[in-house]
């Protein structure tokens, strides 16, 4: 029994502390509800059999994904609702839903799309039957929460076993993990994957994580390699290999550049290719979507450009390096944070393939609550071979942004690679502006 | 000081390098080459010969996923009598997490299951059930074994094991903020001869250049039976980080 109570209750509380100024009203709603009524999310999904409900889960690209998602939904006439990108968890899905619904619990949207925390994915899927799950990709990220990626990965399998024939999971091939996630379930399932000729790295980076079968453990051969662990795999040993894509995209254009956002856009269209939607369509709506925030977002200031690339895990950083290089970068600020939603390990940062980028740039500037971390990054990353670009450590993230736009010339970008939380602080100072 | 080379042995790079173990090796190669001393990084994976291992002056294993422990202890058995000798014939080494559990009799799983670790040295390690505390956290000890000058130490701790040293073996410093081998006895890993054993990501090594130095100063030293005065470096930068881990850590 939903009650009525408790769904004005929480809009009140999201009113409340909007105003206050106590966060953005987004999980305390939720986190009232479901403390008042563990069982909230499974009733009042209950009362609104129609709404289609869309996860989108992994490590790197689900905020992306998920626009992607809501932009092809939404040009094609369809009502959707989301969770804002920091509201993974169950108080999260919870107030998105409350503050979607009637005084009576009734939802007006079609389609409900919710990015999912790891971790949070076995207890949603223990109150949510989805009508879609698209899984991204898994790589190391924050061990000090999330854990290792096998034990990661062996909670979704458990969880997707139960799921029925009507739920689509859209997986992606080239992770050896994801698509093994396939192998036991009932669900509608859907493999995308990269064209081989888009497939360009020569060997394995440091820090691939998921090389060795998921099935028995033998070290994996790559035919073709697109970055981290991601490719067309196979097993020697057992022989299981990558999943054919089930859907081809040629010149289809993207609205944003990367190797990894090329997965994401692969993923968004293959689950409303699932869902019936015509290619001209989808291929139209995306072609003009504008970035998430913090993701390759631009924004300017004293006349100068800057771009946003997050950059909060070993892979992320080195995509986020791949293809600001292509843009021809040459000013770069790395802001390097170790609060909760960054992880409070820093250890990672030894992973990235910093020597390989370095020599490009013409002035690094860094900052962050763990600057000094990055310093002596960046100082084991020089060699004698190439001038070093000019390196700035300035623990004061204003000043430091100050800096590195001192550095920029007038008509070129200053690119910033921030954690998550210095992703947040930076627009804060850019936009002068609260965003969360 | 004619032209010196080290050779850097890497146990298992593409398994047992999670938490950016690497940076321990990027921090050895440089420091060494710093000085005009020749680096070469010889990777110890699956299929290498147990006889290629002799050919290293120093040895480095970081930690890894459960899976990627079971898929190395198999083949870490066919190497372990290179190893122990190596040990013991006080070859440096720096054995990080699971690559330091390896070095014990045995590691008692959550559920109570024993598995047999190389035994090269007298200690254990026990996982205390699946609703035990797991360590994780900024940490520090404390110890006088590298330099005079300096007796502090940082790094990052992620495991759920406790260790428990035989009573002959020493602990590799004093632990004064985390949980070190066992959050019991203070003790933080474990120092034999010229190997050290430790709980500390971070990773160790660049944030403490003094423990950097004295495994490439050792590792140098039995190679050439001479004794080696590495010239100085400016380390202004690790100083200044590792004095603002151990800030955050209220000291």
């Amino acid at each position: 029994m939903i009650q009525p109570i408790l769904i004005t209750a929480g809009k009140l509380i999201s009113t409340l502390s909007k105003v206050l100024g106590r966060g953005n009203g987004s999980t305390w709603p939720g986190h009232i509800a479901l403390s008042t009524n563990p069982t909230f999310i499974h009733q009042i999904l209950k009362k609104n059999p129609h709404l289609k409900i869309i996860l989108v889960i992994g490590t790197n690209g689900k905020t992306t994904t998920s626009k992607m998602i809501a932009t092809i939904l939404k040009n094609t006439n369809k009502t959707v609702i989301q969770n804002t990108s920091g509201a993974n968890l169950l108080n999260g899905i919870a107030s998105t839903l409350l503050l979607h619904a009637s005084i009576t619990g009734k939802i007006k949207a079609g389609y409900a799309i919710f990015e999912v925390d790891e971790n949070a994915v076995p207890g949603v899927l223990a109150q949510i039957t989805p009508f879609a799950i698209v899984v991204l990709n898994l790589f190391r990220d924050q061990l000090d929460r999330y854990g290792e990626l096998d034990s990661i990965v062996k909670k979704w399998n458990d969880a997707f076993v139960s799921l029925p024939t009507t739920t689509h999971l859209i997986l992606n091939a080239d992770d050896p993990l994801i698509a093994y996630g396939g192998h036991n379930t009932k669900t509608t399932t859907v493999y995308y994957g990269l064209a081989e000729k888009d497939m360009h790295q020569k060997a394995l980076a440091h820090g691939a994580d998921s090389i060795y079968c998921p099935r028995c453990s033998t070290k994996l051969t790559y035919k073709h390699i697109s970055y981290a662990h991601l490719g067309v795999w196979k097993c020697p040993n057992c022989k299981l290999q990558r999943p054919d894509p089930t859907y081809t995209f040629t010149n289809v254009p993207l609205p944003l550049t990367g190797t990894y956002n090329k997965y994401n856009a692969y993923a968004a269209m293959s689950l409303a290719r699932a869902i019936g939607l015509r290619q001209d369509v989808i291929t139209t709506s995306l072609k003009t979507m504008p970035p998430a925030f913090g993701r390759q977002e631009t924004l300017s200031l004293d006349g100068k450009q800057v771009q946003l690339f997050l950059a909060k895990n070993p892979t992320s950083f080195n995509q986020s390096l791949e293809t600001i290089t292509t843009q021809k970068a040459k000013h770069v600020l790395f802001v390097l944070n170790d609060r909760i939603p960054d992880g409070r390990d820093v250890s990672w940062i030894w992973d990235i393939a910093l020597e390989e980028y370095l020599y490009a740039f013409q002035s690094v500037t860094l900052s962050g609550d763990r600057v000094y971390d990055m310093a002596v990054r960046i100082h084991y990353a020089q060699t004698a071979k190439q001038p070093t670009p000019k390196i700035t450590v300035e623990p004061d993230l204003t000043k430091a942004i100050s800096q590195a736009l001192t550095d920029t010339p007038q008509d070129e970008t200053l690119f910033i690679l921030p954690t998550y939380s210095a992703m947040l602080d930076v627009r804060k100072i850019l936009t002068g502006k609260k965003i969360l | 000081m004619t032209a010196h080379t080290l050779t850097i042995g890497w146990l298992y790079p593409d398994l047992m390098s999670i938490y950016g173990d690497r940076g321990n090796i990027i921090v050895l190669q440089k420091r060494a080459e710093w000085r005009g001393i020749k680096t070469t990084i010889v990777p110890i994976s699956l299929d290498t010969k147990p006889t290629t291992l002799t050919t290293c002056d120093l040895l480095l294993m970081g930690g890894a996923q459960d899976r990627q422990q079971t898929i190395v202890a198999t083949d870490l058995a066919k190497k372990k009598d290179v190893l122990k000798q190596m040990i013991e014939e006080g070859t440096p080494g720096l054995y990080i997490c699971g690559g330091y559990q390896f070095l014990g009799t045995y590691y008692i799983e959550a559920d109570g299951t024993q598995i047999e670790q190389l035994g090269l040295l007298d200690f254990y390690t026990k996982h205390p059930g699946d609703q035990a505390k797991r360590y994780i956290g900024n940490m520090a000890f404390e110890t006088a074994t590298f330099t005079g000058k300096n007796t502090t130490y940082v790094g990052f701790e992620n495991h759920g094991g406790r260790t428990y040293l035989g009573k002959h073996l020493t602990p590799l410093g004093t632990v004064f903020h985390g949980s070190g081998n066992n959050g019991e006895d203070n003790g933080e890993g474990l120092l034999y001869k010229h190997s050290i054993g430790t709980y500390c990501h971070g990773p160790l090594l660049p944030k403490n250049p003094e423990i950097a130095d004295w495994l490439i100063q050792k590792a140098l030293e039995k190679k050439y039976h001479q004794e080696i005065t590495l010239s100085p470096l400016d380390d202004t930068l690790a100083y200044t980080a590792r004095e603002k881990v151990l800030a955050k850590l209220g000291k």
